[in-house]
């Protein structure tokens, strides 16, 4: 009987399992027809089923012709890995100081930026411009930097707050001893041991950056400055009679990067979000 | 100085970086954005105190109360469809078996792809001469084919059903991390008093779910509200306004029809908006989370 049950069980599994990878096919149907549609000739681009006759890259050099997609490669990439930076610098000191000093001034201050994360970004698109404007900072990629960083600050100081909590204070109290004052302390010791929060918060922060397309529509006007969405989004616009293939090519080229880091971060990527957001 | 004061302004210079840029980027704009949205103002001319008009104005706004509608429409759906799916995914995902790992990475993908990307992806799929409506002639289905994203009645729908293929696997994760921190005791223990598997369901993983429940109606809402790069890239938010956002409706009046205090009405309204409804929200599902 027991027997019965565990063969009726496991092939009640098997099929959910079937069921799931048929399913999980069609989920990834659209990305996987992106990528094959990008080499295939403009002849079968639209054949839903059909794998590339040939390795076509014709679609790639026309991309290539009309934009330039190295520097926007460059632009992407710098805006990235200057706002991970410096929301990494701000928001571990921020939090560090949360997490060590009692005084209500800096207990106050946390919640001064939690209450901020309900501000969303649209009510205050207008006088940001303005200001980047007057300062000369618009058009450039340090504006972006600072802005994504500002609105990184609540949810990366929450968490360095909370892991900053978990390291003993023995450590500090004998690297005080040892003479060491508050900033060599938080630099040379407590900033190496925060450092899974750090790999969670790049985790949770490269991915929306990258692909941002609404500050870069609103604060980069200047085509030199232009990161990859929003030379996606700026070709498919000039391209009246929507010829799809180059557009699937640069779509490729802006995606691949980050499906590259995906695949070799998956784990610490799962375990960042498990972080981030239910123990968060 | 005394070693306390010392001490404060240490402190002081170290959270002083992360507040200067907060404030100059999220509070003063905020602050400016409430003076502007009591104002007609285009941005070069200066700004014309008109008391409550722009909020008067949305209320006979009609694209913008289509804007809102559509908004609403993407949060319920959201809530009402994926939600329920993306928990059911997460259980299914759970167990253990050989293809688990192929299959998280599957259902994830679309997530870490840009809205930007997969709106072009899907817009080309949906487009008349497209893959779908050639799918659907071969198979037989030809009457069913149509202009999804160019018909008013269709293009709403079917933006909602790409936010729901999108957002899926983020939810399922949330939902999978929420799972696997339910201790496996508490399961024997149920299946020892003759739970069966539905009870266990009800009575074990539901509850201890609730704070993944949270987050997860918490980030539909948010994100269902400030939808924004779908139909802007797909369909620029036509044919007529038939798939305008809230957030789209603002963009639009800002940068496209110069009327800044308008748009920035709206945003004001959008956010008192979000405050009151994910307040609600925290203090329904918050209420029934468990602590082990």
């Amino acid at each position: 009987m027991d027997k019965l049950l565990s063969k009726r069980r496991d092939r009640v599994g098997l099929a959910s399992e079937v069921l799931l990878i048929l399913v999980a096919l069609l989920f990834l149907y659209p990305i996987l027809y992106l990528v094959l549609a990008s080499f295939k000739e403009p002849g079968q681009f639209y054949d839903p089923l059909a794998w590339p006759n040939s390795f076509y890259l014709g679609h790639y050099e026309k991309a290539f012709a009309k934009v330039n997609v190295m520097s926007g490669f460059m632009n992407t990439f710098a805006i990235s890995a200057g706002s991970i930076a410096l929301i990494i610098i701000v928001s571990s000191m921020a939090g560090y100081i949360i997490a060590r000093m009692p005084h209500k001034f800096f207990q106050l201050l946390f919640y001064f930026f939690i209450s901020g994360m309900v501000i969303p970004l649209q009510t205050g698109m207008i006088p940001i411009f303005k200001m980047g404007v007057a300062l000369h900072l618009i058009d450039t990629r340090s504006f972006m930097i600072l802005l994504y960083t500002a609105g990184a600050i609540p949810m990366a100081t929450f968490m360095y707050a909370g892991f900053t909590k978990s390291v003993p204070r023995e450590i500090e109290e004998s690297a005080s001893l040892d003479g060491y004052g508050r900033f060599r302390t938080y630099w040379l010791i407590i900033f190496p041991l925060l450092l899974p929060a750090t790999g969670t918060l790049i985790m949770l922060n490269i991915y929306g950056i990258w692909n941002d397309l609404f500050g870069p529509l609103l604060y980069l006007k200047d085509p030199a400055k232009m990161t990859l969405m929003a030379q996606v989004v700026q070709f498919k616009a000039n391209n009246q009679s929507i010829d799809y293939g180059p557009i699937f090519a640069l779509c490729v080229m802006a995606t691949l990067p980050l499906i590259i880091l995906f695949f070799f971060t998956q784990k610490y990527m799962m375990r960042g979000l498990i972080m981030g957001s239910v123990k968060g | 100085m005394n070693n306390r004061s010392r001490e404060w302004w240490t402190g002081f210079l170290f959270i002083l970086p992360a507040t200067i840029l907060f404030i100059a980027f999220v509070y003063y704009p905020f602050a400016q954005s409430i003076y502007y949205s009591f104002t007609e103002w285009d941005s070069i001319r200066p700004a014309k105190y008109i008391g409550l008009d722009n909020y008067a104005y949305l209320l006979e706004d009609s694209k913008m109360l289509r804007a809102g509608m559509n908004t609403l429409l993407v949060t319920v759906f959201g809530l009402a469809i994926q939600n329920p799916l993306s928990l059911l995914l997460a259980v299914l995902l759970n167990r253990s078996f050989r293809t688990r790992a192929f299959l998280r990475t599957a259902f994830y993908l679309p997530v870490i792809v840009s809205l930007v990307v997969t709106s072009i992806v899907w817009g080309s799929i949906l487009q008349y001469d497209g893959l779908l409506n050639g799918l659907l002639e071969r198979i037989g289905l030809a009457d069913w084919s149509r202009d999804w994203l160019g018909n008013s009645h269709t293009v709403f729908p079917t933006i909602i059903a790409m936010t729901q293929w999108q957002g899926l696997g983020y939810c399922a994760v949330i939902y999978l991390a929420g799972l696997q921190s339910i201790p496996q005791e508490l399961y024997e223990a149920a299946k020892i008093d003759g739970a069966n598997a539905g009870r266990r369901f009800m009575h074990v993983t539901l509850p201890l779910l609730m704070p993944a429940i949270t987050i997860v109606v918490f980030l539909t809402i948010i994100g269902g509200l400030k939808l924004f790069d779908i139909p802007y890239v797909m369909t620029g938010g036509g044919p007529g306004s038939s798939s305008y956002t809230i957030t789209l409706a603002i963009y639009n009046a800002a940068f496209r029809e110069n009327t800044y205090g308008y748009a920035i009405a709206a945003g004001i309204v959008l956010m008192i908006f979000i405050m009151i409804v994910t307040l609600i929200q925290l203090r329904i599902t918050r209420r029934r989370e468990v602590e082990i």
